[in-house]
């Protein structure tokens, strides 16, 4: 059997910077991944079977049979579902994880975000926390992030909301016609804005070309590589060390431990199914939220009969995404100019100190909507459906229309979270994950909050009407998963350390966003990333 | 599978759903050739469903007017979907008449506005009705 230094299960954002770093520090790393390599063109520009619009199916995974979880819904009925559909909270199983097919905005936590607990206290019901780091530790490791993967903004700006010693290496998205108009819109409300930051190439950078400004963003690969994740970089560094071996196709069965309760390597299933063992001096566990805290329960030994790190009953709980309350303007002219990705503008302005409610979110104009999904979700509720009517909507208003929406930071409640079903198996026989409660009350108000603020921003900019709903009660975790195995130093209501190592093991680690103890009001991958960094510095320096 | 009336009768409903205008209806925008082969993969498990569905619809234009529903004129077509989009129908159906009349207009809507390489939207006629570029 194999020896390695490092195992790393997963290989998205947090588990492509470990092996990066890892490898690059000169460990011998084996990077096990489920999905597969997925190459340009394999995704096709498929409308119906992508990230953002799974009609049909996905193209960047987990494959539609044999990888179900069951949803477990307010009235406690729980039902299978594939990844495909509503309740599954998939995402992307490829080499890169999420970042291979993401929109790739590249946000800060802003400093407030790490001591939410602290800012507004405790809501009866809710296990709000503050995080035991602040952002100056993660400051380094967010610059890291920026340089390294390559992200654009504008620097002065970032710079009066986020303290920083150093700004992006590339500048900014161009500002669109949409943007134009909310940035009149908000000069007329008083509103300061700024350019979306995005781990987008504006200009060559790590011997890869600038965006060709395709309308294919959000959902797909990029033809050219000018969008930066994980696969085009840190990945890509590791396996040119020589030290890294990366397995796709590989199902992580369970974290294996020794006699003595020593964590010792991990099973997993290969390519072919056949069940195969690897050891290694540390595991890092970097699958998402949902899958590392399955993957944790799922290795149970006679030392850790609840699972792993779970002494305390705490992996799995707390599980958040973000709520996304959406204001669509209809406005009188055209300010669509079909230049992707189409994300611009954004306002910071009601993160915080919004009176009466907890937090808030970033608010910014959407990326290039396809046209399919502006048919599903962006008509006005009293449009009828079908008929002359709906066809002359879609022609006369698809360039008219624009909507404003950002991730709302969820208020915790230890009732949302995953846990193993008794019944329901995998492909391979392993137990599933089951999904079961809702994010605390709270976070229901402050989107309603946040929705007021994205309809007043269209009105201001020149919307003629304005339509949508802010989201009810629900369960959300989706591409921004965040929470299940959250970061403390009381090993009674947390799960992993100020490191990532989890709690009561000296050699497990965990870096995806199971470890955040808030989300942000803003897209977490920037700090998936600054936190991998960091954790994995912190390994290097260890072993 | 389904059989030439049955194509008889959803060709003339997608026509209603998305009808022709200065820019071609459901039917001439290949939305047709995307259900075709949806009913080969994605829809194959609601291939019944749309068996039943459209015989219940030529059976509530029958009982309506007492012809088949291509055969009906626009308005009186469009009256018997209107009642089969609200659930008012008076002929027997197997299948919930609102809930097949969303699913099937929500299939011919990804037909004509989702790429042409899923068999609709013949040379991307939609997106150039509405004025999305298709720069790839």
């Amino acid at each position: 059997m194999t020896q390695y230094d490092v195992i790393i299960v997963g290989a998205g954002a947090g588990g492509g910077v470990a092996a990066g770093v890892l490898a690059e520090a000169g460990k011998r790393v084996l990077l096990l991944e489920r999905g597969p390599h997925l190459t340009f063109g394999e995704d096709r520009h498929d409308h119906l079977r992508h990230q953002r619009f799974s009609r049909h199916g996905h193209n960047a995974g987990p494959e539609i049979e044999g990888n179900p979880r069951v949803a477990v819904d307010g009235q406690g009925q729980a039902r299978v579902v594939r990844p495909h559909e509503d309740g599954y909270q998939n995402n992307a199983a490829v080499v890169g994880g999420g970042t291979r097919v993401y929109g790739a905005q590249a946000w800060r936590f802003l400093p407030q975000d790490f001591c939410m607990a602290s800012l507004y206290g405790v809501p009866a019901g809710s296990s709000l926390a503050d995080w035991p780091i602040s952002y100056e530790e993660l400051e380094p490791y967010y610059e890291r992030a920026e340089w390294e993967i390559g992200v654009a903004g504008d620097s002065a700006a970032s710079a009066r909301h986020w303290p920083r010693r150093k700004g992006y290496p590339l500048p900014p998205l161009p500002v669109n016609t949409q943007g134009r108009a909310l940035r009149a819109g908000a000069s007329k409300l008083g509103w300061e804005t700024l350019p979306i930051p995005a781990l987008i190439n504006t200009a060559p950078y790590n011997a890869r070309p600038a965006c060709i400004q395709c309308q294919y963003c959000v959902g797909f690969t990029c033809p050219v590589e000018a969008k930066n994740g994980t696969h085009n970089t840190l990945i890509a560094r590791a396996l040119a060390t020589g030290r890294c071996e990366l397995v796709t196709g590989a199902r992580v069965a369970r974290i294996d431990t020794d006699a003595s309760g020593h964590i010792s390597g991990v099973s997993y299933f290969d390519r072919g199914g056949k069940r195969q063992s690897a050891r290694a001096e540390v595991v890092v566990c970097a699958g998402g939220a949902i899958e590392t805290a399955r993957l944790l329960l799922n290795s149970a030994s006679p030392q850790h009969p609840g699972g792993l790190g779970n002494g305390h009953d705490q992996v799995g709980r707390h599980l958040q995404g973000h709520y996304y309350p959406a204001a669509i303007g209809l406005m009188s002219e055209p300010v669509y100019d079909g230049l992707g990705p189409g994300i611009s503008t954004a306002t910071v302005q009601f993160n915080h100190g919004n009176s009466d409610v907890l937090g808030g979110a970033m608010l910014a104009n959407e990326f290039i909507v396809l046209p399919a999904i502006f048919w599903a979700r962006q008509l006005p509720p009293d449009l009828p459906r079908w008929g002359l009517v709906n066809k002359r909507f879609m022609r006369e208003a698809y360039t008219r229309v624009m909507r404003v929406t950002g991730p709302v930071q969820e208020i915790p409640s230890p009732e949302a979270r995953v846990t193993l079903d008794p019944s329901v198996r995998d492909r391979w026989g392993i137990p599933v994950a089951r999904l079961s409660g809702t994010t605390h009350p709270e976070t229901v108000r402050t989107a309603a909050y946040v929705f007021g603020r994205a309809r007043e921003w269209l009105e201001a900019s020149g919307a003629v009407r304005v339509w949508g709903q802010p989201p009810g009660l629900h369960l959300s975790g989706g591409q921004h998963q965040a929470g299940t195995c959250r970061m403390g130093d009381d090993p009674q209501t947390s799960v992993v350390d100020r490191w990532g190592r989890v709690h009561g093991h000296d050699n497990l680690f965990v870096t995806d966003g199971s470890v955040h103890v808030t989300n942000g009001g803003f897209n977490p991958v920037l700090t998936i990333l600054a936190l991998a960094f960091r954790a994995a510095e912190h390994i290097a320096q260890s072993w | 599978m389904l059989t030439p009336p049955h194509w008889n009768t959803l060709r003339a409903l997608m026509d209603r759903l998305i009808p022709p205008d200065d820019f071609p209806g459901a039917w001439e925008a290949g939305v047709g050739d995307y259900l075709a082969r949806q009913f080969e993969r994605d829809l194959r498990p609601q291939l019944e469903m749309y068996r039943l569905g459209l015989e219940a619809l030529e059976a509530e234009a029958q009982a309506s007017a007492g012809i088949g529903f291509a055969a009906l004129d626009i308005p009186a077509q469009d009256a018997v979907l209107r009642r089969i989009e609200t659930g008012q129908v008076t002929a027997p159906w197997p299948v919930d008449p609102a809930g097949f009349f969303r699913l099937v207009t929500e299939h011919v809507m990804e037909g004509y506005y989702s790429d042409p390489g899923n068999g609709g939207n013949r040379d991307s006629i939609a997106w150039r009705m509405i004025g999305f570029e298709a720069r790839e």
